[in-house]
């Protein structure tokens, strides 16, 4: 098992790709929070994530013969797992059941509580953190997945230039319109 | 945002951030904030804004997540390999193969073998002409007494068991 932890992504596909599946589970396992918090960033609700997350890999499990080595696996799984959120997006727009900022945090049963925090902190970070996740829905697309992607997932700009296909300059300089419009957006936000 | 060389240095701050920036180009934005409340305002509530994303609770998968997976995946492993069976072109033949001589055996049987009549009215063909083949408890005391009948016809004499034109005898019910 050990082993198994100090090998890369890429050798672990190439193994799951060779017909041993222990490679695929294991990617499963590093990935699998990782893809839940990035996709519950679009989607704002725990169980379509879970449920879109396993649709990923399920994709992963499928095309497991589509990978190449030509990019890291990570911008791949990142890739499907983005397509298919936005994809989810756009759905949800046509149902237009309900808005993203109408979403709840009910279902965030998975926020961990530091119990060296005070109440009022407490209060606080869940509130700041409920207008973040508005703030960062309507910033729109294409500024809502690079910041997602660079400040919450933190991938690197090389990174987020492969899953979205665009130039590293580009990446910056929308990671940075991004943020300045999320300050402009939450600049009442201070602790 | 004032003017140009503000709209200039907000576009550093990612960078200026990042710790990616040159050193001159460093030293630029820095003696900038220092001169420009605005430009520096907004460069505070921008790190604010950066410091709670970094710190947003993180969601975690729940802990069933990979064993459901792995039930989904068997499910789908499951299904492609009864696929694959389908789609096999031996299976299929074999499948064909079968199929063609089970009706072959059926039709043979229903034109060859009357014990296992399958029609309604077959069975009932079946069962009158077992009923004429089996002789009856009548017909055995019968067959007993033409026969004691015969013996003793025979005792008598040849000529006396021929008829006039030259045929065999033939004992229905005791009588000739």
């Amino acid at each position: 098992m050990n082993e198994r932890i100090e090998k890369t992504d890429e050798e672990l596909i190439a193994e799951f790709q060779a017909g041993d599946d222990n490679g695929f589970v294991e990617l499963v396992d590093r990935y699998k929070d990782r893809l839940v918090n990035f996709v519950y960033r679009f989607l704002h609700d725990m169980t379509d994530a879970e449920d879109l997350v396993q649709e990923t890999f399920l994709k992963v499990y499928k095309n497991k013969h589509a990978y190449r080595e030509i990019a890291k696996f990570s911008t791949w799984i990142y890739t499907i797992a983005g397509n298919l959120a936005r994809s989810e997006l756009r759905k949800r727009k046509r149902r237009k059941t309900y808005t993203m900022s109408e979403l709840s945090f009910e279902d965030n049963e998975f926020t961990p509580v530091d119990p060296d925090k005070n109440t009022e902190a407490i209060v606080f970070n869940t509130y700041a953190g409920e207008e973040i996740h508005k703030a960062i829905n309507n910033l729109g697309e294409p500024f809502k997945t690079i910041i997602i992607l660079r400040d919450i997932q933190e991938l690197s700009y090389e990174e987020i230039s492969t899953i979205l296909d665009i130039p590293m300059g580009t990446v910056k300089s929308r990671v940075n319109r991004a943020r300045l419009k999320l300050q402009e957006t939450l600049s009442y936000l201070k602790e | 945002m004032q003017n140009n060389e503000c709209i200039h240095i907000c576009d550093q701050f990612t960078d200026y951030q990042d710790n990616t920036l040159s050193s001159e180009l460093r030293a630029v934005v820095d003696n900038h904030l220092s001169l420009c409340s605005a430009c520096s305002d907004i460069f505070r509530e921008l790190s604010h804004v950066l410091k709670n994303l970094h710190n947003l609770p993180p969601v975690k998968a729940k802990s069933d997540f990979t064993s459901t997976l792995m039930a989904k995946i068997d499910d789908i492993n499951q299904e492609s390999l009864w696929q694959k069976i389908y789609s096999s072109s031996y299976t299929r033949a074999a499948g064909y193969a079968i199929a063609a001589g089970l009706v072959v055996a059926l039709g043979l049987n229903m034109w060859i073998d009357p014990i296992m009549p399958i029609s309604p009215k077959g069975t009932q063909n079946y069962a009158i002409e077992q009923k004429a083949q089996i002789p009856g408890p009548e017909s055995l005391a019968e067959g007993v007494d033409s026969t004691l009948r015969f013996e003793e016809d025979s005792l008598r004499g040849q000529d006396q068991t021929i008829s006039a034109d030259n045929q065999p005898l033939q004992l229905v019910n005791g009588t000739k």
